[in-house]
Order: structure tokens, then C-alpha cells, then sequence
């Protein structure tokens, strides 16, 4: 058949001048003449822009496209030295197993036990070995006990644990993750990458890795594959070569690099290192700042290149004296079920403010009350000094903004220009001021040259922007966010903070329902924990980060910055067998 | 014991006897069928007495309506008999009572007999014996079970969207006009989910190896046993048997002719 299979056993996958795209566009499809090789037991991260082509790839890997698409391929994908096309349908996706980002849309049946058994029907395993698989692969992933729970009662994190499990069962020589954590909590996220590094030692197969938040798999990689957004190779080798070598290249494509890189290569601008340091992960970064710093200035000197100094933010300008939303005594239930209790709680205008904690803690639900969409059973509700009940609800909704965490459950019109004067048409403004008004937006939001599109054609981060644009037909006093950095890349968020940043100035109060502590103590003056319908903890990000019992129970990891800066204190006492990758 | 009754001939059995109902206009086949299915569903069903009065109660209203609208308006041929009640224009005879009870106590068995099934019946396990037993192709029976998935979902999606669209101001409707503009707005996000949604399913599935080929193996293995042929013949038996009995009564009626 082919030569290669023969010389080159170890080679899993060979990808030549393979090019692909979903519209036949072959003068510049979405893949461009792609070449690479997958060997045995490696490990690669591809990385590349979002619209990079990356997921669509992992998808021509495994055989289901260009056939499942009608897309159009050029080149060919050789796995095991045999040409994916030669093989008989359904064949090749039992050597190829992914994982996908989306927890909820890829399972089939109702029960862990059925969806698990679904898969092993279609690779004919006999009946009779189905259960004692069944708990092994189980046991494997840490869900022995979920046996016969429904998929939907699961956590995300639980779900993608299942999906992983239903991939084992077909006993896969390539594993694919298309961005398996980026829907997941941050403790969630991390369990799910040491459950695959535990993988990666015990059973015998290659993995490939798509991801945008690549800071926790790096060290879990020995190759990294960049696209950049033409969907060109352009970097293949090591993580150290590629992080390394290419850095500013990499920057220029908008690539989102770790932040561990990001610290190395400033420490490299500034002061002479060889190139023996070149970390990777947290721990590593921590030995460099050892080396190249006197002990005194290390915390000091790490924090001086980091723009992101928290302390640098500007805090003091805002004007917060005025209270918009004051609550006491709140508890909410849902049937029997207490979700909210006795909760107090204070914003002052132009403050940003976090509510944490763990999935089922009551967050959005809290949000939900504080939007006046909820009903409390008891307590006391205050907007600007007055009660609730006694606002008309169109003013109330003129005040207070709130941005669901999908973008497109707000649009209601068919054009993003009707979109943003929805608002105002409803609160009575004049066409004309409507008009200017509407013009503004669009151009403070980008959308100018969309604003005849569809709202549903947008790309995510237009579809962001846009369903913040649409709560600013006037300056709100309060704006609430309900996780709208979940799913979402790096720019989008970036744009989303600028933004947040802006209405803050005019005074606006901004409180935001997250997982993401990098944000928290990058931007918020104030985060509030909540722990099963109970404020646990209302007070400064600072003051948060010390107290390490409390955020082990609601199920927060600290910071990027504070975990550095952790590990050089410990570090400091002299000790340094504690200072550990985790 | 129900619950483990093959699923594919429960349905047959609930659909042939619905059928053979059909043909019944006296009051004395379906009360007499009526409990006998519902002595079966409590002595064989493990199911809560409280849970299924809510279910059937509202049934109880509408056949009771239905008996009212076909005492008033039915048909002169089976309108014979005796006058046994006149107001305004309205003459009510024996013949027409009799049908109305027969209609009423028919569709109390139609609703007796399916929440029989619904109630003691998985769905899952009812697709895979379709797939088993009735040679649904594969495609088709794991498509509507990746489907009915979605269900718990669409409820939450909906819930959100009601309150997104408070937040943009959007007052409850007044009119018709308005209520089908709100009916198109929820639609479209809820349509554009379902459709990316049901292509990631796809795509998840095939990537797990399905091909909709039907030589796979069954982890649910579901058999057509001799218990199962036995519950059928027992509802047909009990069918004619209360047919015979009627009949020795001198009530039966098939079809508006009595015999």
C-alpha cells in the first residue's frame, strides 16, 4: 500500500499538503497545504487563533469531514500508512476518539450507564463484557458512583469526564480534546487535565490537545503545533522551541500565550539569562525568578514587568458615595428548596463587584434577585433608596442592565440597528435622537458596518459586544453579568473588560457572576463568596487570596499572580521541597 | 411487573384493544374493560395512587363533557328510545343517554389503558425494543432518543429567554398580533440552538462509531417472551369476555346496531 507504513511504524498520522474547506473555496479555503505527523504516544497542542481552523481539523482526522459536511479537501491524511479514505465508515472513528467542548450536545442517551453502552454497541462488544467495562473505564474517570444517574443532573465537569469515558471504551490509539475545558469551572478544569495526564501514563495512545487557555496543558506536552489565522502551519516543534524561539511572531498572529511565557520572556527582556531557562510551568518560572533575582527584590521585581499590577488601578477617582442597590435579610427557595438565605449586601456606584463560589451556590440566582427578575420570599430590596415593587418596571429596566451569559437570548430584532433601538423606542425617545444615539453605539462598539446584519450572523465576540450595546440606550446605573467570559477567547474578553472599564468611569455599578479569579483580581475592588445561599465572605480580592480554607470550600483556585507570588514566599522560608507543580 | 412487560407488545396490546373499543357503543364493554385495566395497572404496577388520580382526573372532566355535547347534538340514527328528558328544544332519549355513557367510559379506557403504558414504561427502553423488535432502523430510534435529551434543556432555554427579553423591556403581550411576535422572537434563538445543538450530537455520535448500520450488539437485550404473548392474549380475552357478557345482557351495540 503505502511505503511509509512499512518504514516508519511508529508514525500514527501523516498529514500531507492537506487543504480543506466548507465552501469549496479552493483559492483560499480555511486549511492551507497543512503537513505534519503524529507519532506514537506524543502528546501535541495545537494553537492558533479562534476561526484558525483548529476544530475543524481534529474533525478531517478522524475521517467524519469533508464526507459529513460537503466540504472540500485536497491533500491526503495517511493513519497507519493507509489513506483515511480507504477506510470503511465508522472504522476509523474507533481509532480516533474526541472529546468535545460543548458538555450537553454530545450525548445521545439518558443515563451514564445506556450513553456508555451506546458506544460499545456500535463497536459490536459482546453483551456480556458491556458492565464490566463499563465500571472499569468508569472507576477510571472517577464516576463509579454516577453509574445510573442522568447525564443532565451531571456538572459539567462530570460530563466531560463521561464523554472522555465513552472515548476509552472504543480503546483509541489517538485521543483528540476539541477544547474540553473551556465550558468547565476552574476546578473542574483542573481536574479533568490531571485526570488526563493520569491517562497519559497508564494507557497507550497519542493525544491531541486544541485549546486556547493553554497555561495548565503545557506541561502536560511534548509537541506544539501552531495555526495561524489564514489556517496555515506556521510552527511545529517543542514547547520550549516554539514558545521561545517564535514568541513575538506568535504575539503578532494573536495567539494567547501562558502567562508563564509571558513572565519568562519579560524577565528575558530585562536582564541577561541563557537560555537554559526556559520555563514552562509555574514551578519552573519560580526557580528562574531565584536564579536571576536576590531574594529581596524577586516578589518585587516578577510584579515590575507585569503590567497587570492590581495595585496599579486607579480606584480612588470614582465617586462612591452614592448606594444604587442596598439588600437585607434576602432568602430565596425554590420549591422546598432554600437557594438563597438571609442575604445583606451593599453597591455604591461606579464600584465592580465579583460574586464567586461553586456551581449551585446560589450566584445567579442572587443576580437574578438583585435584577428584580425574582421574586425574594423575604427581605428588603432597595434601588436608589426606594423599594422594588414601588418602581415602574419600564424605569427599573432603563436602570438596571443585566447580560446573560448567551449573548443571543437577548436579540429580539432582526438587525443589530433595530437591536439597539429597541430600547429606546420602548422608553419613548425622539427619532432623531434615537438616530444619534444609535450611531454612537455602533460606532463606540464596532458595529458600525453591521449594522444591517442579523444579530445571529455575528461572530461570538460581535454577538458580546452587541447584547452589552443593547443595555446602554441610556447610562444604567447598575449592569449585571452573569459568567460573560464563559466560552468566550481571550480578545473577546479583553474587549468585554474595556468596556466594563468605560462604564465604570460614568459612574456605573458593575457586578459580575464569574469563575475566572485571574479577572477578579486583575479588576474587581470587591468580590463576595457565596457558599450554599450563604455570603461566606464580602471583602477585597486581597483580603480573599489569604484565607485558604474558605476558598478550598467554594471551590476557587487562586489566582495566576497570588500562586507566583506564593511560591516565592515559600520559597523565601528556605522551603523548597514544598514548592509543587499543583 | 408491568414495567418488565416487552415494550413494543404493551403498545400493540394498548393499540389493538383501543381499536376493538372503537367499534362498542354500549355502556357495558367499556365500564367492565375500564376495570379491568385499571385493577391491572394498580395490582401489577407499583404505581402511586395519588400520582395517578392527578393524571386521570382531568380526563374524568373532559369524557364527562364529551357524554354532555353527545347527549345535545347526537345523530337521529341511534337517537331512539324513549324521551327521558326535554328542556328548550333539547329532547333527550334512553338510546342517546346510552351512547353518551358508552362515549364517556370508552375514552376513560383509552386514557386508562395509555397511562398504563406511560406509566410502566421506560422510553428508552421502548425505542431500543422498536429497534428490536419491530426493525426500526438504528438512524432513527437513536435520533429521537438524542432528541428527547434535549427536552429538560429546551424548558430551562425557555425560562431564560422570558427573562432576557424582560430585561430588554419587553412588556407581557397584549393582542394577538403581539402574542404571535413574541411566539416569532422566542422561536428563532431556540431553533438556532436546536439545529447547532443537533449537529454537535451528530457529529459526538459518529465520532463514538455509530453508523446507523443495524449489526451492532444490544446491552439492553429486549426479548418477546411467553409472559409477554400471555398479557396479550389476557387483555384480548378479557376483551370478548365482557363483549359476551353484554351480550347476554342484551346490551351489546357494535357500531349504533344493536344486536
Amino acid at each position: 500500500m503505502n511505503k511509509q507504513s512499512s518504514t516508519r511504524t511508529s508514525t500514527f498520522i501523516d498529514v500531507k499538503n492537506f487543504s480543506f474547506d466548507y465552501d469549496n473555496n479552493q483559492e483560499n479555503p480555511l486549511l492551507k497545504n497543512i503537513n505534519f505527523s503524529v507519532e506514537q504516544n506524543e502528546t501535541i497542542l495545537i494553537i492558533g487563533p479562534s476561526g484558525s481552523g483548529k476544530s475543524t481539523l481534529s474533525l478531517c482526522l478522524n475521517g467524519l469531514y469533508p464526507e459529513a459536511v460537503e466540504g472540500w479537501a485536497d491533500g491526503s491524511i495517511y493513519y497507519n500508512g493507509q489513506n483515511i479514505q480507504q477506510f470503511k465508515k465508522g472504522k476509523l472513528n474507533q481509532q480516533i476518539g474526541v472529546v468535545f467542548q460543548e458538555p450537553e450536545s454530545q450525548f445521545c442517551m439518558v443515563t451514564v450507564e445506556n450513553e456508555l453502552a451506546f458506544t460499545m454497541e456500535n463497536i459490536n462488544i459482546p453483551r456480556e463484557e458491556m458492565k464490566e467495562k463499563m465500571i472499569k473505564v468508569l472507576t477510571e474517570v472517577g464516576l463509579e458512583q454516577e453509574i445510573s444517574r442522568p447525564i443532565h443532573e451531571l456538572s459539567g465537569g462530570q460530563m466531560q469526564r463521561v464523554a472522555l469515558a465513552a472515548v476509552l471504551l472504543l480503546e483509541p490509539e489517538v485521543l483528540i480534546l476539541d477544547e474540553p475545558t473551556s465550558n468547565l469551572d476552574p476546578v473542574a478544569r483542573e481536574n479533568f487535565i490531571r485526570l488526563v495526564e493520569k491517562l497519559q501514563q497508564t494507557r497507550d495512545m497519542s493525544i491531541l490537545i486544541i485549546e486556547h487557555q493553554l497555561d495548565d496543558w503545557v506541561p502536560l506536552v511534548n509537541r506544539v503545533i501552531a495555526l495561524n489565522k489564514n489556517g496555515e502551519l506556521i510552527d511545529d516543534g517543542t514547547p520550549q522551541e516554539v514558545f521561545y524561539e517564535n514568541y513575538d511572531r506568535l504575539q503578532q498572529e494573536g495567539i494567547v500565550l501562558p502567562k508563564v511565557i509571558h513572565d519568562a520572556m519579560n524577565i528575558h527582556r530585562h536582564e541577561r539569562v541563557g537560555v537554559k531557562h526556559r520555563p514552562l510551568t509555574e514551578t519552573e518560572l519560580v526557580h528562574m525568578i531565584s536564579d536571576v533575582y536576590e531574594i529581596e527584590n524577586r516578589i518585587a521585581n516578577i510584579f515590575h514587568f507585569n503590567q497587570d499590577h492590581p495595585f496599579s488601578r486607579d480606584n480612588e477617582k470614582y465617586n462612591k458615595r452614592l448606594v444604587t442597590i442596598k439588600c437585607s435579610g434576602i432568602s430565596f427557595a425554590r420549591k422546598k428548596e432554600t437557594i438563597l438565605h438571609d442575604i445583606n449586601l451593599q453597591f455604591e456606584a461606579g464600584e465592580f463587584v465579583a460574586i464567586v463560589g461553586k456551581n449551585g451556590a446560589g450566584k445567579s440566582t442572587l443576580l437574578h434577585v438583585l435584577a428584580g427578575l425574582l421574586q425574594p420570599a423575604t427581605g428588603k430590596r432597595l434601588f436608589l433608596g426606594k423599594e422594588y415593587d414601588g418602581w415602574d418596571e419600564r424605569e427599573l429596566r432603563k436602570n438596571i442592565g443585566f447580560v446573560f451569559q448567551n449573548p443571543e437570548h437577548q436579540f429580539i430584532t432582526n438587525t443589530v440597528y433595530d437591536e439597539l433601538s429597541f430600547g429606546m423606542k420602548v422608553s419613548g425617545m425622539s427619532e432623531t435622537a434615537i438616530k444619534h444615539r444609535v450611531d454612537e453605539l455602533l460606532t463606540r462598539f464596532g458595529l458600525m458596518d453591521k449594522r444591517f446584519s442579523n444579530p445571529f450572523s455575528l461572530s461570538g465576540g460581535q454577538k458580546r459586544r452587541l447584547s452589552v450595546a443593547t443595555m446602554l440606550h441610556e447610562t444604567p446605573h447598575v449592569l449585571l453579568f452573569d459568567e460573560p467570559t464563559f466560552g468566550q477567547d481571550e480578545q473577546t474578553t479583553a474587549e468585554l473588560m474595556n468596556m466594563i472599564m468605560d462604564l465604570r468611569r460614568q459612574g456605573t455599578t458593575i457586578v459580575f457572576v464569574t469563575h475566572d479569579m485571574d479577572l477578579v483580581d486583575r479588576y474587581c475592588e470587591r468580590v463576595l463568596v457565596l457558599d450554599k445561599g450563604k455570603i461566606i465572605f464580602n471583602g477585597s480580592p486581597q483580603a480573599l487570596w489569604k484565607k485558604s480554607v474558605l476558598i478550598h470550600r467554594a471551590h476557587l483556585r487562586l489566582p495566576y499572580r497570588v500562586r507566583i507570588v506564593n511560591k516565592l514566599t515559600q520559597m523565601k522560608k528556605g522551603d523548597l521541597s514544598h514548592v509543587s507543580n499543583h | 411487573m408491568l414495567a418488565t412487560i416487552n415494550p413494543t407488545i404493551k403498545a400493540i396490546t394498548v393499540f389493538i384493544t383501543g381499536v376493538l373499543l372503537a367499534f362498542l357503543y354500549d355502556p357495558i364493554t367499556p365500564l367492565i374493560y375500564l376495570i379491568f385495566t385499571i385493577l391491572v395497572t394498580f395490582l401489577f404496577g407499583n404505581i402511586s395512587l395519588k400520582r395517578w388520580l392527578m393524571l386521570f382526573t382531568p380526563f374524568v372532566f373532559l369524557s364527562i363533557g364529551f357524554a354532555w355535547m353527545t347527549m345535545l347534538y347526537s345523530s337521529s340514527s341511534y337517537a331512539g328510545g324513549e324521551v327521558v328528558l326535554s328542556f328548550w328544544w333539547f329532547e333527550i332519549t334512553r338510546e342517546t343517554v346510552m351512547v353518551a355513557i358508552s362515549l364517556a367510559l370508552r375514552s376513560l379506557c383509552f386514557t386508562a389503558l395509555s397511562f398504563m403504558f406511560i406509566l410502566t414504561t421506560d422510553s428508552t427502553k421502548f425505542m431500543l425494543s422498536l429497534m428490536q423488535q419491530l426493525r426500526l432502523p438504528p438512524k432513527l430510534t437513536f435520533g429521537i432518543l438524542a432528541g428527547y435529551r434535549f427536552l429538560p434543556t429546551f424548558k430551562y432555554e425557555l425560562e431564560i429567554l422570558r427573562k432576557a427579553h424582560r430585561i430588554r423591556g419587553v412588556t407581557q403581550s397584549k393582542g394577538i398580533k403581539e402574542k404571535i411576535m413574541q411566539v416569532r422572537r422566542y422561536l428563532l434563538p431556540l431553533l438556532a440552538n436546536a439545529i447547532r445543538k443537533a449537529e454537535r450530537v451528530a457529529v459526538a455520535m459518529e465520532s463514538k462509531g455509530f453508523t446507523g448500520s443495524r449489526d451492532r450488539t444490544h446491552y439492553h437485550e429486549l426479548r418477546v417472551t411467553k409472559r409477554d404473548w400471555l398479557f396479550l392474549a389476557a387483555f384480548l380475552l378479557v376483551f370478548f369476555g365482557s363483549v359476551l357478557i353484554t351480550y347476554q345482557l342484551g346490551y351489546l351495540n357494535i357500531f349504533g346496531r344493536k344486536i
